[in-house]
């Protein structure tokens, strides 16, 4: 257990009785109410069950990509401070290299299958080297800035890739076959009303996969304890020998290979453009703030809660609105909730 | 310190382009457009290059039979390059392709048989509103052009339209948007402006004919969160309540949105059809969800998905889908009768030609109007008229002669009042079978 750990522990147990009930059943509260306002809103609209089950399943959809990006965000904030903003452009080059790949015409005689296994691998790779010159080129050399400065570097970074992808695809949306089918046309399955595509199953699986190597990696590598090392303290890390710069190249090469596996499973059920990184880019920054930022299965529960409330939100009132959910929670949780949701549990979650 | 930073900055700039520039290579292969279309483009580009390189000399080295005959000018402003490229570039091919058969012709021969040469002069407008309204002064004040064809997208054009106003040039926009020939504060027709493509309203009138013909009175509106997508909404709530059609439920989406809690909301909502207001991506995306989510729904769109990306990006999903088109798309299957249907051909064969196969689109159609109104205004000008004459001149002539006039867009009658000229006749229902557009008038209804 580690020294922070003791501290919360500590504090919660100086945190007077009274005041912890008080504030769950305030919270229980909040939570009756909103349930019952959406509850009230979908009989407006006639929605049984089946309706809210289909808004849940397609908000979990949502949700995990934003989980993807958010680890994204918390691997490169842990180790060096930085808020990533140029996140999202990775999302778009996975998504937009795979599909380049997957039309280029000297694979046009492999199979489908094949020839979308090594699109997405050869996409998955180049964008993990675009991380990697990424913080060569641009962080590395400012290494010694405030790190206002570097995330103002980041957002110049995803402007510039927007900007050259516009230039290389156009503002046309692409297609990339469904993984199941290998075809546009993806296989659904049916319960009543309630679909889900097997595309869906796929990002599930496959961000679940993710998850468990980075597991992995972090807790059972030498490199992965570097970076947890470097994320707990930088000094004392580079005392033992881990170079943070190393580090910190690390850290952005698999965050740019989460964001492009994000879009890259991502890309049959939608139509990447060149500009698809934006949006998916803040919401998984809403995601990791939700989970605190410093916490990956926070981060990853924070985007699965997001893509619920926004789907489910929308749904009930009107879609047009959608993006209100997302900003609102963002700024309730850095007003009130700085430490993230899930904050307080932080020593059970912690892998 | 800082110069390295600012070579590490070049390089990687560099390494990216570079990167991309050759992951677009292997694009081109799939796509063979983008490199024949620049033929017409660099041509297009040299002309005001040669005028600004000898501007008072222009007169006397006009390769004219007659010398000293006036040399008419066409200034046009298109989305060459930008999020408008993809509207923009068939109508810089198009005026290019008006501009190489006027110069084989030697020009246009006025009323007293004076062959007067026609510069036409293509500038780009980069999608953007305030390069638009720069060329349109440089072509107004410096090129002192006869007549504008100007804008491509709405927002273009509505930049241009107070300079072209107030210096009294006749301008022909290509964009949508009713507000550019009418003011929406005063409710008048804006004197100097016109433009050739068709409206919403005209999409609604079709799709409240055909809803009517199947016996729906209740649909869902679903329209892209955008100037378009909110005009498709206003034009249908009006006209679907004139032939007795509710919209029980109508929302937004977004252009890139991944999940569609709007349909959601549709099965709840109980209505017969779905009403699309959208362009692609979004319009093939939500086309897609509707379809999986309830296979039987009949899906309505209007004429902005009347080209082949709509089909594209979800080829099963829009198979059967109904909606008005210009008739350029379906120009070979039109009944004999119809007098657009050689204009629309001889167009296709003559586009073809010129861009080395590119497939038309309905935007190149609508910069052939523009063109051809200013073309043959020009023609009926008497020699020896100073500038400010001609431009009020061509003004008039198309106000006033433009009568059930057969273009591409449709057949326009043009009056003091309305500066477009077209009913909603100039649409033709069509239905997307085997993953095109085949025309699908009234007479084939059931």
């Amino acid at each position: 257990m580690s020294v922070d750990a003791e501290v919360q522990q500590f504090l919660r147990k100086r945190r007077p009785a009274h005041q912890a009930r008080g504030q769950q059943i305030a919270w229980a509260g909040v939570t009756l109410a909103l349930l019952a306002a959406i509850l009230y809103l979908g009989s407006q609209k006639n929605f049984g069950p089946l309706q809210y089950a289909q808004l849940v399943l397609d908000g979990l959809r949502g949700g995990t990509i934003y989980a993807l990006i958010a680890l994204g965000f918390v691997t490169v904030f842990n180790v060096t401070g930085i808020i990533n903003f140029a996140q999202g452009g990775f999302v778009m080059l996975g998504a937009m290299l795979a599909v380049t790949i997957n039309d280029w015409g000297a694979l046009a005689q492999w199979s489908p299958g094949p020839r979308l296994a090594a699109a997405v691998l050869a996409a998955v790779l180049a964008t993990t080297l675009i991380g990697v010159l990424v913080e060569r080129l641009t962080i590395y050399p400012a290494r010694n800035a405030e790190p206002l400065t570097l995330i103002i570097i980041t957002v110049g970074v995803y402007i510039v890739m927007q900007g050259v992808a516009l230039i290389v695809w156009g503002t046309d949306a692409y297609s990339l076959p469904a993984f199941t089918t290998l075809a546009m046309r993806d296989r659904t399955f049916r319960l009543g009303t309630v679909i889900v595509k097997a595309q869906s199953f796929w990002i599930w699986g496959v961000t679940g996969v993710t998850m468990a190597v980075l597991y992995y990696f972090f807790e059972h590598t030498m490199w992965g304890r570097a970076l947890r090392a470097c994320s707990v303290n930088r000094l004392a890390a580079r005392l033992m020998g881990i170079r943070p710069d190393r580090m910190s190249m690390l850290a952005f090469g698999l965050a740019a290979a989460m964001g492009a596996i994000g879009g890259i499973v991502l890309a049959p059920a939608t139509r990447p453009v060149y500009d698809m990184g934006l949006s998916l880019g803040l919401k998984g920054f809403v995601a990791a703030i939700m989970g605190g930022l410093v916490n990956p299965p926070a981060a990853v529960v924070g985007g699965i809660l997001l893509g619920i409330i926004e789907n489910v939100g929308a749904g009930v009132t009107r879609a047009g609105i959608k993006d209100i959910f997302s900003f609102i929670i963002l700024i309730w949780v850095l007003l009130f909730r700085p430490q993230g949701l899930f904050g307080r549990q932080q020593t059970v979650e912690k892998v | 310190m800082k110069r390295t930073r600012l070579f590490w900055l070049v390089a990687l700039l560099a390494v990216l382009a570079l990167a991309l520039s050759a992951c677009a290579q292997g694009q081109q292969g799939a796509q063979p457009a983008p490199a024949q279309e620049e033929q017409p483009a660099e041509q297009a580009a040299e002309q005001p290059a040669q005028e600004a390189a000898e501007p008072p000399a222009a007169e006397e080295a006009a390769p004219a039979q007659e010398p000293g005959a006036t040399v008419y000018k066409i200034g046009v402003v298109v989305a060459i390059t930008g999020p408008g490229s993809g509207l923009g570039v068939p109508e810089r091919n198009t005026a290019a392709m008006i501009a190489a058969q006027l110069e084989e012709q030697g020009g246009v021969t006025g009323p007293d048989g004076v062959v007067h040469p026609v510069e036409v002069i293509i500038l780009d407008s980069e999608s953007n509103p305030d390069t638009a309204a720069a060329a349109a002064s440089r072509l107004i004040n410096e090129e002192q052009v006869d007549v504008l064809v100007a804008g491509t997208l709405s927002g273009n054009s509505l930049a241009m339209v107070p300079l072209a106003t107030e210096a009294g040039v006749p301008m022909i926009s290509m964009a949508s948007a009713q507000s550019i020939i009418v003011d929406p504060d005063t409710g008048e027709t804006r004197e100097w402006i016109f433009k050739t493509p068709q409206t919403n309203e005209h999409s609604a009138r079709w799709q409240a004919e055909y809803l009517q013909n199947l016996g729906i009175t209740q649909v869902c509106h679903l329209y892209e969160n955008s100037g378009y997508g909110q005009d498709t909404l206003n034009q249908a709530t009006q006209v679907f309540g004139e032939f007795g059609i509710e919209i029980v439920y109508s929302d937004t989406f977004e252009r890139k949105d991944t999940e569609f809690p709007q349909v959601v909301s549709v099965q709840g909502a109980g209505c017969e059809a779905v009403v699309v207001g959208a362009i692609p991506p979004g319009a093939s995306m939500v086309t897609a969800a509707i379809k999986d989510a309830m296979p039987d729904m009949l899906v309505i769109h209007g004429h902005g998905v009347c080209n082949k990306q709509f089909i594209d990006l979800a080829p099963d999903a829009v198979e059967g889908t109904v909606l008005p088109c210009g008739k350029l798309l379906v120009a070979e299957q039109l009944p004999e009768e119809d007098p657009q249907k050689p204009v629309l051909l001889q167009y296709i064969q003559d586009y073809t030609a010129f861009t080395d196969g590119e497939p038309v689109s309905t935007f190149g159609g609508h910069a052939w109007d523009a063109m051809m109104w200013s073309v043959e205004a020009l023609a009926s000008l008497e020699e020896g008229m100073d500038l400010a004459a001609r431009r009020a001149a061509v003004r008039d002539y198309i106000e006033n002669s433009i009568q059930d006039w057969p273009g591409i867009s449709g057949i326009f009658t043009i009056t003091p009042e309305d500066h477009l000229g077209l009913d909603y006749k100039a649409l033709v229902m069509t239905r997307i079978q085997d993953g095109w557009y085949t025309y699908y008038g009234p007479e084939l209804w059931e």
